[in-house]
């Protein structure tokens, strides 16, 4: 058995989609240069374990064998390569910790917080519920309370935001995915973390950035009520950050909206 | 939705419904008469079709398709009319097919359709041919609540019902994946009998070798015309043989064979994928398979595969069903009847653009 099979065996199943399933596990941290003298016997009591989460792009049988290897193949590289764009621009992202693509597995680290979703109103649901079914009136309190145990101001998280995917766009990195779910704000440093770049790719073009925004939008329209306000301030601090980019993007973007469905169905 | 029960608006009938479908939105022309009983259960009373076959290597157009229907249409009806054992008086209203499809063969049935109506008296009702689909599926195979795969030679699309209308999850962003196989047997020089589609899956049973070809899933979407391309590519590589035997033993070729198993097990996949995508996110654990495409045996069992991965089922239903037909029509056309809709003749038009979600779906809670 390889080692990551190993540690796949020794993580706790969190949830399954249809792409993944997400683990966590533990790692044992190496030992820097300052502490090694004092790590003389190998007590466990001194070891340092820490939380990854690992993400296995599991065997699809429905697919051809050498099909479903090299998609997981190029997926898993393909996710690892825009997290690391991502970490060399300072974009707020989980770094790497492991990437096997011969058996499928991505180690990142383990960010522990709130989903955006969970801090804003409406998105208090569990995340997995259908939402076709019309949405049952949640109390927004328990998600206002959650922001306001983080000590961070809606405005602030929003103003966050637009920041964080300024930032990913200015290194021609589109997230292909990004919905309130797909952002945390971290516990300990208050900082807002962009994750599951599992349809991210690599594009200059001012078209691929606008439809990134414009799947935003839609995700908030569609899990928060009343969302306009905090959109727009998303696309305010954009914006700012963006700077002389912003003019084509925001053209682009008011195209985007105009197009609506796809395409009319032909025959 | 599951879990949840509501109470189904459609009342069952007081008395016995029939009806008459007419369908032509494509190369098949047919008629069919159903049934709804008073205990709530549906009987095909008979289910007649005439294809148009072109020659290999071409496909079928648009005039030539319209002349086809209109030479057959009333052989056919008569045929269906005498199979099921009524006369045109006993029937309640008479289905057509309003669209989407190809425009010159909709309209030759629309007009016969319309004349119909007109001598025997009967209300019109237009349908639109991917509901016919859907809810003749889920009659034949009892699927409660399932996401649908679409498939034909005009349409791919996922589909999950939501609030009486069906919505698109994701579908084809350019052409349909029976339009792309269809297409591909046509460079081979395959048989358009009895449908290209079926001559590519018996090929590729005997294909071994698995080519490189794009894997276009974007989101819930797919996209099929790069594919085709990159198919058609392999013709005129130098290591394809038309004949399918190599010069030597040891010869590294390609086979038409080859390129219809690659193509397949591509463009499945992708399909199978964005399914799937849909199913998670609506938690549902039934797909129902629709359409020409549906037919395709290696479709099916890669379906099954993933629906017994993730303890879900898979409807499917043959090609009496899933190729178009026109007992769906009076399928999809009768329980819109019942509940109270028919098409004014001022209004039996036919369209060649009618998206699923156009629909408003009365007959479900």
């Amino acid at each position: 058995m390889s080692p990551t099979q190993q540690l796949l065996q020794s993580a706790d199943l969190i949830s399954q989609g249809a792409e993944a399933a997400i683990y966590k596990a533990y790692l044992r941290q190496l030992p820097t240069s300052g502490q090694a003298k004092n790590v003389g016997s190998d007590s466990p009591c001194h070891e340092v374990l820490e939380p990854v989460l690992l993400k296995y792009r599991f065997h699809k049988r429905y697919r051809h064998p050498s099909l479903d290897t090299s998609l997981t193949r190029q997926r898993i590289a393909g996710e690892s390569r825009a997290l690391m764009r991502c970490m060399k621009s300072g974009v707020n992202v989980p770094g790497i910790r492991m990437v096997d693509v011969n058996e499928g597995v991505l180690g990142i680290e383990w960010i522990e917080g709130k989903s955006v979703r969970q801090l804003l109103p409406g998105g208090a649901e569990l995340e997995d519920i259908d939402e076709l079914e019309e949405m049952d009136e949640v109390e927004d309190t328990d998600a206002t309370d959650a922001l306001v145990e983080y000590g961070v101001s809606r405005d602030a998280l929003m103003d966050m935001i637009g920041v964080e995917i300024a930032k990913m766009h200015s290194s021609d990195v589109i997230h292909g995915d990004l919905t309130t779910s797909n952002m945390m704000l971290k516990e300990k440093t208050r900082d807002l973390i962009l994750i599951d770049f599992g349809l991210a790719y690599y594009s200059t073009l001012v078209e691929d950035k606008a439809v990134d925004l414009y799947v935003l939008e839609r995700a908030f329209a569609s899990t928060h009520p009343d969302s306009e306000p905090l959109f727009s301030g998303v696309l305010a601090a954009y914006e700012k950050r963006m700077g002389k980019n912003w003019v084509p993007i925001k053209r682009r973007l008011d195209d985007v909206r105009l197009r609506g469905r796809k395409r009319s169905m032909v025959g | 939705m599951p879990g949840r029960y509501r109470e189904s608006p459609l009342k069952k009938p007081s008395r016995a419904y029939i009806a008459l479908g007419l369908e032509g939105s494509a190369n098949k022309l047919g008629a069919g008469v159903i049934k709804h009983d008073v205990d709530g259960s549906m009987e095909v009373l008979s289910n007649v079709r005439h294809t148009y076959i072109t020659p290999p290597g071409e496909g079928f157009l648009p005039r030539d398709t319209a002349q086809h229907h209109r030479e057959w249409a009333l052989t056919v009806i008569k045929d269906a009319v005498a199979k099921a054992n009524i006369t045109m008086h006993d029937l309640d209203c008479i289905c057509y097919t309003k669209g989407p499809g190809m425009g010159a063969p909709l309209q030759s049935v629309a007009l016969v359709a319309r004349t119909l109506s007109l001598l025997y008296e009967k209300p019109l009702v237009g349908v639109n041919h991917c509901v016919g689909h859907i809810e003749m599926g889920r009659q034949v195979t009892g699927a409660q609540n399932p996401v649908v795969l679409y498939v034909s030679g005009g349409n791919t699309q996922v589909i999950a019902y939501s609030r009486q209308c069906y919505r698109i999850f994701g579908e084809t962003l350019d052409i349909a994946v029976g339009n792309c196989l269809d297409r591909f047997a046509r460079v081979i020089n395959l048989s358009n009998d009895p449908s290209p589609g079926y001559n590519i899956e018996q090929e590729a049973k005997k294909g071994k070798r698995l080519v490189p070809l794009p894997y276009t899933t974007k989101g819930m979407d797919v996209s099929l015309s790069g594919i085709l391309t990159s198919i058609e590519a392999y013709t005129s590589d130098r290591r394809y043989r038309p004949q399918g035997e190599p010069f030597e033993e040891s010869e590294d070729i390609i086979t038409p064979a080859d390129l219809c198993f690659s193509l397949q097990e591509t463009v499945f996949s992708m399909l199978v994928e964005i399914t799937e995508r849909a199913m998670a996110h609506i938690g549902s654990k039934e797909v129902l398979i629709v359409g020409g495409v549906g037919c395709n045996e290696r479709l099916q069992e890669m379906m099954g595969i993933m629906a017994q991965e993730r303890n879900g089922l898979v409807f499917a239903t043959d090609e009496r069903f899933c190729i178009d037909n026109g007992i769906m029509i009076a399928q999809a056309g009768l329980l819109s009847y019942r509940m109270g809709f028919h098409t004014l003749l001022a209004k039996s038009t036919c369209t060649q653009r009618f998206r699923t979600d156009e629909v408003h779906v009365a007959w479900r809670p």
